[in-house]
């Protein structure tokens, strides 16, 4: 009986050694390979969502499901492009609950980060050629626009970008053929016609 | 020519076949100021300057990670136990109401049951025999017309005395 106590006791030691050493595997890696990356997803969320409480609403979110989802950390071989999709799709929940597309407003596009330059006509002039920009890019699919930020902004790989989106990585490449392409007609528009 | 070079990474860029390295080139060529950049190339300028701009975004201060993986901690056993009684009575309370309608219904049911049955049994037949149901309805009917009889010679006398009285006020 002692016998048997004895050996249901060190079980129960064991399973709660394993359980405390995948806490700590866990923590090791959600502070080293997702913390990092808080400044990457609260990015991409904002260019989603044009709003800093969303974005922040959502960076928060993300990490909180990250870290809930502890047991599946381990497995993952990029967490990076895991905890992006999950940026992307909780950023895409709330744009459908607000039932608002990003608008191609020129109030939004004069929240654009000002130039700095001594001359204010040419400070003027360079920030309406980013708000004709930041139109044309606004104006693509979500999907082709998100590629092209994925892409030209953060600088990601297109297998990385092909995780983010879970799309072929043959679709990625693509479709960011075709959002740059529209973006050129559209630039060359702008050039020659001035509109 | 260095702008020479920029074209083809460019051609390779707007094909889409450009390598990250190569991209990386184009941003920080393009980040650069260059006052005698040809035309063909100032489109290109404005998108890697906005790019640029974009990945500039200020950054907001994030909580503290520590609030985020604080683990919930468990609550107290008493307090749990204090939440269950006070969420159970109502329960109770319920229960006990819903037994009370039901009793009340049920009461309510047989009593008025009963009061059909007493009603059936009034109107059920009283006789099984038809002569005999004949013979107590003709005795019955006799008494009746018996009464009526009487009622009817007391009516008569009345009648006389009417009579009487109009021939008097006749003459």
């Amino acid at each position: 009986m002692k016998k048997r106590e004895n050996g249901h006791g060190s079980s129960n030691g064991y399973l709660k050694l394993a359980t405390r050493n995948l806490l700590f595997m866990s923590l090791a890696i959600f502070l080293s390979q997702v913390v990092p990356v808080r400044q990457k997803l609260y990015r991409f969320a904002y260019r989603l969502l044009e709003n800093e409480e969303d974005a922040m609403d959502v960076t928060q979110d993300t990490l909180m499901k990250v870290w809930q989802q502890q047991e599946r950390m381990s497995d993952l071989q990029n967490m990076e492009a895991w905890c992006m999709r999950i940026v992307r799709n909780l950023a895409l929940d709330k744009l459908k609950a607000r039932k608002c597309r990003r608008s191609e407003d020129l109030d939004t596009a004069s929240e654009l980060p000002a130039i700095h330059q001594e001359n204010p006509h040419i400070v003027a002039e360079k920030q309406d050629v980013m708000k004709r920009v930041h139109g044309i890019i606004a104006g693509l699919p979500e999907k082709y626009r998100t590629i092209i930020q994925l892409r030209d902004i953060d600088g990601y790989s297109y297998q990385e970008i092909a995780d983010i989106l879970v799309i072929d990585l043959s679709e990625v490449k693509t479709n960011l053929h075709r959002a740059r392409k529209a973006v050129r007609e559209q630039l060359q528009k702008l050039q020659v016609y001035g509109v | 020519m260095e702008f020479n070079k920029i074209r083809e990474l460019l051609d390779r860029y707007w094909d889409g076949a450009s390598t990250l390295e190569e991209e990386e080139e184009l941003r920080s060529f393009f980040s650069m100021e260059h006052p005698h950049l040809p035309a063909d190339l100032k489109e290109a300028q404005a998108l890697f300057g906005y790019f640029a701009a974009e990945a500039d975004i200020p950054m907001p201060v994030f909580p503290e990670i520590e609030t985020l993986i604080a683990p919930t901690p468990p609550p107290a056993g008493k307090t749990v136990l204090k939440t269950m009684v006070w969420h159970h009575w109502m329960k109770y309370a319920a229960i006990l109401l819903m037994a009370v309608g039901i009793g009340y219904g049920a009461r309510q049911f047989t009593s008025r049951h009963d009061g059909v049955l007493a009603e059936r049994s009034i109107a059920a037949d009283t006789y099984d025999d038809p002569k005999e149901a004949f013979a107590a309805t003709q005795k019955a009917l006799a008494l009746l017309s018996r009464n009526l009889n009487k009622g009817t010679a007391q009516v008569q006398k009345l009648s006389y005395f009417n009579d009487a009285t109009e021939k008097i006020r006749a003459n």
